[in-house]
């Protein structure tokens, strides 16, 4: 039973990974805490709905088409609410202007869905599943811990290539880096690129699992994903994978062993001591100060 | 006449409440710090006044004040552990308090009643009791923030590190700004129980947040008009050109996005910092004054 829960939170918090990669890819690059994020999640699981059901085509197309959709809207966001902002220090300005992308988003695709919530038709997916060491676990989520394994291999590698130590330049320093012949434009557009791409394919997957897509789909997993961040370090790719994993182990236990609504407010009393024990999170990352720097 | 008014009334006094919260939500904005506990406060407010009530027969003006003060108790508290945080920081932190306290109103269901919400609240506050506690709570902050709290809440706004070499006691300022706030809050949350009957703990999350810290963003930070403005306007708007009101949540955005780009100082502070410069322009052009006030 134990072994059960822990596996199935390992499904969980692989998804609550991959949102939060995206999201600690962002604020480690331009330090921008990106709220619009949940909305490009939402938005990546629309797109693979609509390619199954209106289209008829097999699911990884889609899980390809809704993470193609994430990263072109991820680039549309910095094109709208944060390139405009880039030149100013303040960190208000972004946030404030990545909730109005956000609730844009959000309006739009309850307009076109009719705020109704929608699911993937049966057989989507073929429903297996496999028994191993007492533990039932069915191909969908073996597909999801896959998926989010070869996402976070080629973070891995992509982050050792010319392009990845390009990405660190510009979050360490944009100046300095285009001193040194980066073009910091191009690495903006990578960034939020790959951050919306990682976000659209969890859409996909989480609205499969739970087969349920819809406009609201995004805000849980973007409070989850508050949490994720915090406790890895905002902007550590390490700390987001470790942390997603562990937070999702911790949720299933607590909601099976306390109730959904305790273990929500475990949750969040949680992150809010995180922040005051280590607001710079457990694991190294590129980070900034999250304290006050003076004495 | 009188069915123009029947149809303004509960949109007047919907205003009127949005101005009490953002007005909570400006006082933190203005001392420099990016807190969004506003809606945490609302909620404690709404459900300490309400249970008060419905549960233990108090007076419904007590149930006011008990939220005030519960509101007041939440800042002070709140104000402690987040003097160690800044910016982002502080905004995830405040987000997770608010999660916490809507949290608990679900999950302590023998005294909240759960998901089912409160209600059968007694309506005693109309929109004349709303005026009269928008004005008092206007009056309130005008006076502060013309007193040396004011002064200082601005210098550390603009600068904390000038603020603390000039003498400026930061973490005492931070928690006097989050206790006023707290004290709105709880007091908007508790009129908003007693003008619409009935409150759920879902109305207090992040729906709430949002629309406040817009009013905000749109009306200035500077000025106590700003905030006032800027929740008249949002919540007027819609409803004046009636096919946008389906669109609220589009309009909000786009008034988020378009003033952080082209008006970052909200549509009040622009205004005033424009007729400031070109009065003080005016002086130096013209007739040099010995002293001007």
């Amino acid at each position: 039973m134990l072994t059960q829960q822990i596996f199935d939170g390992i499904v969980v918090g692989g998804t609550y990974a991959l949102f939060a990669l995206g999201m600690t890819l962002v604020f480690g690059v331009h330090h921008v805490l990106n709220l619009a994020h949940a909305s490009l999640f939402m938005w990546g699981g629309m797109a693979g709905l609509y390619v199954v059901t209106a289209l008829g085509l097999p699911f990884p197309v889609a899980l390809l088409v809704g993470a193609l959709a994430g990263g072109v809207l991820g680039i549309g966001l910095d094109f709208v609410a944060f390139r405009p902002l880039r030149k100013r220090t303040d960190e208000f300005g972004p946030l404030v202007s990545s909730i109005g992308a956000n609730l844009i988003l959000l309006n739009i695709a309850q307009q076109l869905t009719s705020a109704q919530i929608m699911g993937y038709p049966f057989g989507t997916f073929p429903a297996v599943t496999f028994h191993f060491l007492s533990i039932r676990m069915s191909l969908l989520q073996l597909t999801i811990l896959a998926f989010t394994a070869a996402a976070v291999l080629l973070m891995g590698w992509y982050f050792k290539t010319s392009f990845g130590r390009q990405m660190r330049a510009v979050a360490l320093s944009e100046t300095t880096a285009s001193l040194v012949g980066i073009n910091p434009l191009g690495v903006y557009l990578q960034t939020f690129f790959i951050s919306g791409a990682l976000a659209g394919a969890a859409g996909v997957l989480v609205g499969l699992a739970f087969n349920s897509v819809s406009f609201l789909m995004g805000e849980p997993i973007l409070l989850k994903a508050f949490v994720v961040i915090i406790l890895g370090g905002l902007g550590s790719v390490r700390g987001a994978i470790i942390a997603g994993l562990l937070l999702g182990i911790i949720q299933t236990l607590a909601v099976s062993y306390l109730s959904s609504e305790l273990s929500d407010a475990v949750l969040f009393t949680a992150l809010f001591i995180i922040l005051l024990v280590k607001p710079t999170g457990f694991f190294p990352g590129m980070r900034r100060d999250a304290r006050v720097v003076r004495q | 006449m009188i069915s123009l008014l029947h149809a303004f009334l509960p949109l007047a006094e919907l205003a009127m409440i949005q101005c009490l919260l953002a007005l909570s939500q400006y006082t933190v904005l203005r001392a420099g710090v990016f807190s969004v506990a506003t809606a945490g406060y609302a909620c404690l407010g709404a459900y300490s006044a309400a249970v008060l009530v419905t549960q233990y027969g108090v007076s419904p003006y007590m149930g006011i004040a008990a939220a005030a003060l519960v509101g007041l108790i939440a800042g002070i508290v709140l104000s402690i552990p987040l003097a160690l945080l800044r910016g982002t920081f502080q905004a995830i932190a405040t987000t997770a308090f608010g999660e916490v306290v809507c949290a608990m109103a679900l999950y302590a269901e023998p005294i909240t009643q759960g998901a089912m919400g409160i209600n059968g609240i007694p309506k005693v506050v109309g929109p004349l009791g709303l005026l009269v506690a928008l004005v008092l709570v206007t009056i309130l902050i005008v006076t502060i923030s013309r007193s040396g709290i004011g002064r200082a809440f601005d210098a550390i706004r603009q600068d904390e590190t000038v603020a603390v070499s000039l003498g400026v006691n930061v973490r005492k300022y931070h928690a006097f700004a989050f206790a006023i706030s707290g004290t709105i809050g709880g007091l908007a949350g508790a009129l908003l129980a007693f003008n619409t009957y009935s409150i759920v703990p879902e109305q207090f999350g992040y729906i709430m947040v949002v629309p406040v810290l817009a009013a905000v963003v749109l009306g200035g930070r500077v000025s106590v008009a700003g905030p006032i403005i800027g929740a008249t306007i949002l919540t007027i708007l819609p409803e004046l050109a009636r096919p946008l009101a389906a669109q609220r949540f589009f309009l909000q955005g786009g008034i988020l996005i378009f003033v952080m780009v082209y008006l970052p100082d909200g549509i009040v502070d622009t205004v005033l910092n424009r007729i400031k410069v070109s009065r003080s322009a005016r002086h130096l052009v013209l007739q040099p004054q010995p002293r001007s006030s």
